[in-house]
């Protein structure tokens, strides 16, 4: 299989392109298929002033994702992505992602041959309301407009769909049946995931709604609204016999290893807070210490994606497909909580942080066992804190410890959520299929070929993946800016030539 | 030439291991250790065993980057002139530079590349799944020499008699007196007595 050829000629529709994984994948494809006809971007305006084109000229200017494909084009970049890049203003949450007549009709005309669905909420605790129409109703949208166009849809989901179990996850759908064994009707679990938010208090409440979307996702074997809604979409998406859809499920997506450039990270990903925890006065983290950290590579889920568009495209229908590293290449707990410790630490040595972590840097991170109640550290902390609480009259220092038990509120909050998936769930994903199309490249493997079996994790970790939260991901959590590349001069302006046009037939 | 020894460097890597009980332990073992070998207990080779030891349990990811720190932090900086030196006169004639440590390859591995040697000859912990085991590979570079020696010039033919090699403690002597021209630089007491009857040359360098 040659990726280059297989892509040749070819126009993709994109949804998410301006997410994490979304912006690497189109870069990527940009940078290594250069005759690749036409890549649809579907974007939302922000507000009344900045238009679906304007958001992506913006992205296509500052966006570190872009940095690689800006320098290899220099001056020629305007020109280049004009080309090949085409922007439709839409929105997921709407049918058809509400796209008007005549822009369905451009975009059937100029023969798109595969939908890409990126787009979705990667929150683990979001309202249920914009949940349902995100991550549910969107990948409906995705398939009807793929129907429309007559395209092969590929879903991004997440191998965290799996919910509450332990054990293989293959790469399979069983529709219909929850992970807690249960079978339900999807159709059914969306109206009452509907009515869940808008009955009584949960109306007006997010809190309400998100405690009681959660519930109802517990109660079949899910541990969030994140995993339950993206299962919901694959559920609902099974049952779609209209049109070709390939679902495939990446594990936990974090730093690139070497795509746009090495470390880049965006937003707050699943290893982020965790990483920036220990690396704080907290240095206790329940974990399983054989349990498999799934993490990906944001590039390697890319191409894993283009290996997998390559098969859509001569007409394999890959069914599902998980991009993930415990089956091959596991990156266990014990390791992560030492290697987040050892790259804090090197971070420190090489001139980041605080004088404080000069200090923190010294005293390692360790992975502990919850204890009997099945609980960490906080509750008991939190309990003490309560109680000398109790027995101070002077205000400032009862601010402050107010200020501490807020705290470890947080971190109380914020260990529940990401439990069952360090401490509760032991999973193995198995990622056969993209393997063997890997297996299957030829000139092009040194740019397209599944790395993930071979990566080593002491450097990507501690060389990759801390420094990159560092520099990318922890400024957010502190409530900063993460810097953005320096504006183009003239600002870029893509060419109005109208793509439906010029790139209808191949 | 490295300025530190193998203790210092084993102590090092104790204090910072992952949990306060494991650097209490390591400590607290090569502190029992240590008045065995400096008592002369011991002979070199277990002497270095017992130095290593303590590192039993650390994690392979620890230790390569715990190495690249105390490389970092204890040996770039502090290189002897005087081995620098004597390497680039080795190479200036035309020799092959073989450095001996008895400390961790992991410590030490810029060594070669910084000093310009040929090879570096140090000792390697075992691992078994991702864990040093505490025991060093054989051979145990704390008394290099003998047959050891021998094996290593038949397998790299090299004339030990024309050969030349410097140390500068009691456990380098039995590399000294396998070679041609032996000197010793800057020698602990035990090394200096040697010298001063076998009448090798020393050299007091910094």
């Amino acid at each position: 299989m040659r990726v280059s050829n297989a892509l040749r000629g070819r126009h993709i529709v994109l949804t998410g392109v301006t997410g994490f994984l979304g912006k690497v994948f189109a870069a990527l494809i940009l940078q290594e298929v250069e005759d690749v006809r036409c890549v649809t971007l579907v974007v939302r305006g922000k507000g009344r002033k900045v238009t679906a084109r304007r958001r992506v000229e913006q992205m296509l200017e500052r966006s570190p994702g872009f940095r690689t494909l800006r320098e290899a084009h220099g001056d020629g970049f305007v020109d280049f992505v004009s080309a090949r890049l085409q922007v439709v203003e839409g929105d997921v949450e709407r049918p058809r992602f509400g796209l008007g007549m005549d822009v369905l009709e451009g975009l059937r005309g100029a023969d798109v041959d595969a939908l890409i669905h990126c787009a979705g909420l990667t929150d683990f605790s979001p309202d249920p309301a914009r949940a349902l129409r995100a991550n549910v109703m969107g990948a409906k949208h995705a398939a009807d407009l793929a129907r429309f166009l007559g395209a092969p849809l590929m879903h991004i989901s997440t191998c965290f769909v799996a919910g509450n179990i332990s054990g293989t996850i293959e790469e399979a759908l069983t529709a219909g049946v929850s992970p807690s064994g249960d079978s339900f009707s999807v159709t059914e679990e969306i109206h009452l995931l509907d009515r869940i938010c808008q009955e009584g208090e949960a109306a007006h409440d997010r809190t309400v709604r998100i405690e009681r979307g959660t519930e109802r996702a517990q109660a079949l074997g899910w541990p969030n609204l994140y995993c339950y809604t993206k299962a919901l979409a694959e559920h609902l998406l099974a049952a779609r016999n209209d049109v070709d859809v390939t679902i495939v499920r990446p594990a936990i997506v974090e730093c690139a290893r070497s795509y746009p450039f090495q470390g880049w990270n965006e937003g707050l990903n699943t290893a982020g807070p965790l990483a920036w925890l220990i690396s704080t006065a907290f240095r206790r983290l329940p974990t399983r210490t054989s349990h498999a950290f799934d993490v990906v590579p944001v590039d390697d889920v890319a191409r894993g994606m283009i290996l997998v568009l390559c098969a859509m495209l001569r007409g394999d229908r890959p069914g599902v497909v998980q991009l993930a590293s415990s089956d091959v290449n596991a990156f266990t707990f014990d390791r992560a909580v030492e290697l987040t410790g050892l790259g804090f630490r090197r971070w420190v040595r090489k001139g980041g942080g605080t004088p404080q972590d000069r200090v923190l840097r010294l005293l390692d991170p360790v992975p502990v066992s919850l204890n009997g109640e099945g609980e960490s550290v906080v509750p008991g902390l939190r309990r003490l804190l309560s109680r000398v609480t109790g027995h101070v009259d002077d205000d400032a220092w009862k601010n402050r410890l107010v200020d501490w038990d807020g705290q470890l509120e947080r971190i109380e909050h914020m260990l529940e959520l990401y439990r069952p998936f360090l401490y509760d769930n032991r999973y193995t994903f198995q990622t056969d299929t993209v393997r063997a199309l890997s297996a299957e490249l030829e000139d092009d493997e040194q740019t397209f070929a599944w790395g993930v079996p071979k990566i080593n994790w002491r450097n990507y970790w501690v060389d990759v993946e801390y420094p990159g939260l560092a520099t990318w991901c922890f400024p957010i959590i502190r409530g900063e800016d993460v810097p953005l590349d320096a504006p183009m001069s003239p600002r870029l302006q893509l060419s109005s030539v109208p793509h439906s046009a010029s790139m209808a037939g191949k | 030439m490295v300025p530190r020894s193998a203790s210092f460097a084993s102590a090092w890597l104790g204090a910072n291991s992952q949990n306060m009980s494991d650097r209490l332990t390591r400590l607290g073992s090569l502190a029992i250790t240590a008045p065995l070998q400096a008592a002369g207990f011991v002979d070199a080779t277990m002497a270095n065993r017992l130095t290593w030891m303590p590192v039993r349990g650390m994690s392979e990811d620890r230790l390569f980057i715990l190495g690249e720190e105390y490389w970092a932090t204890w040996i770039e900086d502090s290189l002897l002139d005087v081995g620098r030196r004597l390497i680039k006169r080795a190479r200036t004639e035309g020799r092959r530079v073989v450095l001996v440590s008895d400390h961790l390859r992991c410590l030490i591995e810029p060594l070669e590349a910084v000093v310009g040697a040929d090879e570096l000859l140090a000792n390697t912990m075992s691992f078994r799944d991702g864990r040093a085991t505490g025991r060093l590979e054989e051979p145990v570079m704390a008394r290099f020499g003998g047959r050891a020696l021998e094996a290593y010039a038949d397998k790299h033919g090299i004339d030990l008699s024309r050969s030349v090699a410097y140390g500068s403690t009691r456990a380098d002597a039995t590399l000294l007196a396998g070679v041609g021209e032996a000197c010793v630089v800057n020698p602990s007491v035990g090394l200096s007595r040697v010298a001063d009857e076998l009448g090798w040359p020393v050299l007091e360098e910094t």
